[in-house]
């Protein structure tokens, strides 16, 4: 009787774990479809499933006829850029309000978590302002200055969770052997917490390669669009090429993709905090 | 005697200066490309501007004024929390079920917990150029689908018509929001000491009784967390709707974040969208806080 049951429940999960994902993964299904089909075929009635032919030459023209490699390469200069300048950023002040003791810190704390949540439109009037000003618009700086801004906060905050898991008799040994306070931080406190600046790194890097906005405003020539806006680019005339534009889909999601899943339990962690750490 | 000197950072202290070192450079990064922001946006509110958002003369409320007398303005507005309301309950019904799906042992587990993630991990505006294609009314393969399975002969032009666009448009916000949502509630879930459940089996209690009674309660304070996070990422979903439907068509699903876009880079009107910013920032700000209440309350 009960091994029945467990065998009905077991049922009972993997049929609808299947459904679920089956459902969540629809618009993949659709993208491999239509990346694997030629002009015609995805323009037929009814649209079917499964190619008659296998249109390999989508993924030369997406290369040869279109600018996708000029677009990876934008995005990539952004993203690495924006990056840098993140982690250069949000290394010593984790630090400092991780380790340190001063006035101020924990509205400094509280202030980083409700500055994270800000959204970048309530500012994209003044910050295009800004950029005109500055002779910033049409260039990567502008891009790289706000992506490693809109990161910053939530970098500082999951990195100094990091800082304060490290014990304080390690860094103490160390200042006591005749490092100062700067050198231990670079000594010791990164090397101990590499899996937090790692998981940092890759999210910011993410962070820029999938905005879409800032680069939609403040970039206006083709050879500077990162690959969100090119591919935005794509429709919006009369007939778009679906095919062409699922293939470079296609391509760009794969390195977010995997980057996502080597920070994935880290990231829910540091967006709920303390309520999932149980 | 170690407590005493911790306690309290004296302003000049070494310890303290290098803290103050430490934290000017990211500082002066937000003061300059985020708080100067928003200061200048809540100046820009009470002036008139031209088309190229110069300021030209002080006007007190005059822009709050204009706004509120958009009718436009109030549909937005109240979209803006049905969108919310909507996606952050189907998003959190959605992550509940997966989550318990996902908390029993099975074989291949770890392959549905992979595949789930996908659409959180895909790039936002990728994926909704995705989905637009998805919604073509024509050669898409949703409605042949539909078509396929018996489920309607007749399915609607998806993006063509206000609340069809609606649901297209709030079902791919939710379909983004899944994931985070499921795998917040199944880390809660693991949480769960197994003895919990146990001595309740030895009282006799059904499954839908373990769940309210039991597992619900625990998971209350996850539950507000993730919701209260959903909330602002739903609200200042900029690339769904943009993406999508430019707000269309004519403005019936336009949120208030798609909404001051548009006020700003496509009708040039800067003086009325800076003040809708500003609302806008009161409304975020007052969640925001309660969203880091709820966080520190985990943290202690």
């Amino acid at each position: 009787m009960v091994e029945k049951n467990v065998g009905l429940k077991k049922a009972f999960i993997y049929f609808w774990a299947t459904v679920i994902i089956l459902f969540l993964l629809f618009p993949f299904f659709v993208m491999i479809s239509t990346m694997l089909k030629d002009f015609n075929q995805v323009y037929s009635k009814p649209p079917f499933w499964i190619p008659k032919r296998i249109a390999w030459e989508n993924f030369k023209v997406i290369w040869t006829k279109y600018p996708m490699a000029k677009y990876f390469l934008n995005s990539f200069i952004i993203a690495s850029g924006s990056t840098i300048l993140n982690t250069l950023l949000c290394i010593p002040a984790a630090y400092a309000v991780a380790r340190l003791r001063f006035k101020g810190r924990h509205f400094l704390l509280y202030m980083f978590l409700v500055v994270q949540m800000f959204s970048p439109v309530i500012v994209i009037i003044s910050l295009f302002k800004i950029m005109s000003k500055l002779h910033l618009l049409n260039t990567y700086i502008s891009l790289i200055l706000v992506n490693s801004v809109f990161t910053l906060a939530f970098n500082i905050w999951m990195l100094n969770g990091y800082f304060q898991s490290i014990p304080k008799e390690i860094e103490e040994a160390a200042l006591i052997d005749g490092c100062n306070r700067v050198s231990t931080i670079y000594k010791i406190m990164i090397p101990i917490a590499m899996p937090g600046v790692v998981t940092t790194v890759i999210y910011s890097f993410i962070a820029s390669w999938n905005e879409f906005m800032f680069a939609l405003t403040f970039i206006k020539t083709m050879d500077k669009r990162p690959l969100t806006v090119g591919l935005y680019n794509f429709i919006g005339r009369w007939m778009v090429q679906w095919q062409y534009l699922m293939a470079a889909s296609f391509f760009a999601l794969i390195p977010v993709v995997v980057l996502f899943f080597l920070i994935e339990k880290q990231l829910v962690q540091g967006l709920a905090g303390g309520a999932v750490k149980g | 005697m170690d407590t005493a000197l911790a306690k309290k950072g004296h302003f000049w202290t070494t310890e303290s200066k290098l803290a103050y070192l430490l934290l000017i450079p990211g500082t002066v990064f937000l003061i300059l490309f985020m708080f100067y922001p928003i200061v200048y946006v809540f100046l820009m509110s009470l002036f008139k501007t031209n088309k190229f958002g110069k300021i030209l003369k002080f006007c007190g409320i005059c822009n709050f004024k204009q706004i509120f007398l958009i009718k436009d303005f109030w549909a937005v507005l109240g979209r803006s929390f049905l969108w919310t309301g909507l996606a952050v309950l189907t998003k959190t019904l959605f992550g509940i079920v997966i989550a318990l799906l996902l908390n029993v042992e099975y074989k291949g587990r770890r392959v549905y917990r992979t595949l789930l993630i996908l659409p959180w991990a895909s790039s936002v505006p990728i994926s909704v150029m995705l989905w637009q294609w998805v919604y073509n009314a024509d050669f898409g393969l949703l409605n042949q689908t539909l078509k396929m399975l018996h489920i309607t002969q007749h399915p609607p032009y998806w993006l063509a018509y206000p609340i069809p666009a609606f649901f297209a448009a709030i079902w791919v916000d939710i379909w983004i929001g899944i994931p985070f949502m499921s795998l917040v509630f199944l880390a809660g879930l693991q949480a769960i000491p197994k003895d919990i459940y146990e001595s309740a089996v030895v009282d006799g209690v059904n499954q839908w009784q373990k769940f309210r009674f039991i597992t619900l309660p625990l998971l209350k304070n996850i539950l507000v967390i993730a919701t209260l996070l959903s909330t602002l990422w739903t609200f200042n979903d900029f690339n769904t709707i943009y993406i999508l439907t430019k707000g269309g068509p004519i403005n019936t699903t336009d949120i208030l974040i798609t909404f001051i876009y548009k006020y700003s880079f496509n009708f040039l009107r800067f003086g009325p969208a800076s003040a809708m910013a500003v609302i806008t920032f009161f409304i975020l700000l007052g969640v925001s806080i309660i969203y880091s209440r709820f966080y520190f309350k985990g943290e202690e």
